[in-house]
């Protein structure tokens, strides 16, 4: 148990911290912890989580991806103009964008593991080509609403439950045997701890870094038309917030940025605590320039408590395993 | 004790050759190390030559007045971005600190010219104390300038928006009017220009400059020199910081008012203007003149777009095609210098 703690010490920390938050909010605003309001957490939570999925490999790879806000937002806007608001279209468009997502994932990818181009220059080109793309498209008018089929994913219910909190949690378990069980997983902490090391212990780097890159093309592609569905219509700039929070999300689940340690469980935590605190500042009553403050005020505690200088106990035990 | 042994192999072998002659200058080796910057200047002279067929009265005063008017602000940001990318940082914070400058200046400023220049020197000292915070961080806990510099922005903005939840407050006329004070010919923000690379000629130079260019290059080797890495740190994000603020001060002689959200506009173009310049993101390589291009071209690409008559949106699609053309000169450049030194 203590072997378990000392390794996933930054994870138990978030979901601590999590908790914490919870009660504390539950305290200020007694019907937050009602069933209507954690399933909307929960519902808001999912679009964080499922893009800061992607986030989540490419980050533990030792990258970034900045590409997620356009390649979301070009899902969305492509997939309601090509459904017109019907459902059957459904059918080969869903797939079209998932291969698409996949595709600027795989353009990225090719560029950082094959071109050694920087990940943030990488992803930064290809989130702004895709913006211009989009926006040379639509003319910045907007589009059809959301078939009804993608409103039903985002906001229905299946036996009370939401719909997107059950694809998150398959979604979620997919992650977790990934990184934890497929020789992928373990291809990725080492390629994330160090390149060379990897590289030459016969790991495949640079097919590891594309499917990281690929995965986040999927991810950010899927929760696009999902959220679609969400607001009932898709709009120019509704993917920018997911850059910050999907990052963020990433930071605050205990994933060190430099690559080669954390777990998407840690993310999932993060995207639930950067969501309750969103909930939280209204019933404080408190302005949105507040909530900036306080999210960057939590990322700074997080990565100190994960930084060297406060490893503390946890580190000690760690290297005394190794 | 491998390398010493290769040493005496090569000292041994050496003799054996052709008598000794003077080292030859290495042009090509000096030419790919600077191909970045060369790349860069050779995209900026091709898009003003497009720019200036089209479009009659490029090549005037006027028009390098008009344009580097549009460019400063950049300039200015991607000046401090540059300091912070050379010592092996990333400096995403600015974008929090220029909104902060700009929605100060808004609600500040007024037609009182001492109670301005005080909030002024305010508002340039308030930047160069907050980055220095940004690089104690750093460097007291070992953090990643990535993440802590995205919490810095993140709660300036919100200060930002406490100050100032929209756009608006104002700037007195008189403010306004410095952008397009004249002195021989040249208004004020060719003057600026000028002056940054001046300041870069002597900056690069000083024990300061060199200590954050070595701890770039080799942060070990640095400190094994005697470079204090916690002070290079709090100097590089304190720049870095003033320099956001320099660009705030100019952001609103452009804009007449403030805003909360207008900094997150210059956080990845400023990166982006010193890559395009020949700066290397792995720190200790690049040059101011470098970044300036870069920023001139970034601007000048919303112009091209206008006087090629097709939509505004293809500006960014080309800003970003620019930017990945650059990259991967600069990243092919290097292969071919680190094949040569092998």
């Amino acid at each position: 148990m203590s072997a378990f703690l000392a390794r996933n010490r930054l994870i138990v920390l978030a979901y601590a911290g999590m908790l914490a938050l919870l009660l504390v909010t539950a305290l200020f605003s007694p019907g937050f912890l009602s069933v209507s309001n954690m399933r909307s957490t929960v519902v808001l939570a999912a679009f964080v989580g499922i893009v800061a999925l992607g986030q989540t490999f490419v980050i533990i790879g030792g990258g970034i991806d900045l590409s997620v806000p356009w390649v979301l937002n070009s899902a969305a806007i492509i997939m309601a103009l090509l459904c017109g608001g019907q459902d059957l279209p459904l059918v080969w468009v869903m797939p079209l964008l998932l291969a698409g997502g996949a595709f600027i994932g795989l353009i990225n990818g090719i560029g950082v593991a094959q071109f050694g181009v920087p990940p943030i220059i990488m992803t930064l080109a290809t989130n702004v080509i895709l913006q211009g793309l989009i926006l040379v498209l639509t003319g910045g008018s907007p589009t059809p609403s959301a078939p009804a089929l993608i409103q039903f994913l985002s906001v229905g219910r299946l036996s009370g439950f939401p719909v997107i909190a059950l694809i998150w949690l398959a979604l979620t378990l997919v992650a977790t045997l990934l990184l934890s069980k497929a020789a992928f997983g373990r291809h990725l902490y080492a390629l994330g701890t160090s390149a060379t090391v990897a590289e030459f212990s016969g790991v495949p780097t640079a097919r590891t870094t594309i499917l990281t890159y690929v995965i986040s093309g999927l991810t950010a592609a899927f929760a696009g038309m999902l959220l679609t569905g969400y607001s009932g219509q898709a709009y120019l700039g509704m993917g920018d917030a997911y850059l910050f929070t999907s990052i963020a999300a990433v930071a605050i689940g205990g994933a060190s940025i430099l690559g080669g340690s954390g777990h998407y469980l840690g993310t999932v935590a993060g995207a639930m605590v950067l969501t309750i605190l969103t909930g939280l500042l209204p019933a404080l009553n408190l302005s949105s320039g507040a909530l900036l403050i306080v999210y960057g005020a939590v990322i700074l505690l997080t990565v100190s408590i994960g930084s060297e200088t406060f490893a503390g106990l946890g580190g000690r035990l760690r290297r005394k395993e190794g | 004790m491998v390398m010493s042994v290769q040493q005496t192999v090569q000292m041994a072998q050496r003799p054996a050759k052709t008598k000794p002659t003077k080292p030859a200058i290495d042009w090509r080796g000096r030419l790919l190390d600077r191909a970045p910057f060369l790349v860069a200047c050779l995209m900026l002279a091709l898009i003003v030559g497009i720019y200036g067929s089209l479009q009659s009265g490029v090549f005037s005063l006027d028009e390098l007045n008009l344009d580097t008017a549009a460019a400063m602000t950049l300039m200015l940001a991607a000046t401090g971005q540059t300091i912070v990318l050379l010592r092996g940082g990333i400096d995403l914070s600015i974008g929090g600190m220029i909104s902060l400058g700009t929605v100060i200046a808004a609600t500040r400023f007024t037609d009182d010219a001492s109670t301005t220049a005080l909030w002024a020197l305010i508002i340039l000292a308030l930047g160069f104390l907050i980055g220095a915070l940004n690089g104690l961080l750093i460097s007291l806990l070992k953090l990643q300038p990535f993440l802590v510099t995205l919490a810095t922005w993140s709660i300036l903005n919100g200060i930002a928006m406490i100050i100032l939840p929209t756009d608006g407050g104002s700037i007195p006329s008189w403010w306004v009017g410095f952008a397009s004070a004249q002195l021989l010919g040249l208004t004020s923000p060719v003057w600026m220009l000028l002056a940054l690379l001046l300041f870069w000629w002597w900056f690069r130079a000083t024990r300061v400059g060199i200590a954050i260019q070595a701890t770039g290059s080799n942060e070990k080797s640095a400190f094994l020199s005697g470079v204090s890495i916690a002070r290079v740190n709090l100097v590089t994000y304190g720049l870095s910081g003033l320099f956001a603020a320099g660009a705030a001060l100019f952001l609103v002689t452009q804009t007449g008012a403030g805003s909360p959200t207008i900094g997150k506009d210059y956080i990845l173009p400023s990166v982006a203007a010193a890559v395009i310049g020949g700066v290397s993101l792995f720190g200790g390589r690049g040059h101011l003149a470098g970044t300036l291009i870069g920023a001139f071209v970034l601007t000048l690409i919303g112009n091209l777009v206008f006087v090629l008559h097709v939509s505004s949106y293809w500006q960014p699609v080309a800003s970003g095609v620019i930017l990945l053309l650059s990259v991967l000169a600069s990243s092919v450049a290097e292969k071919a210098a680190r094949n040569r030194a092998q």
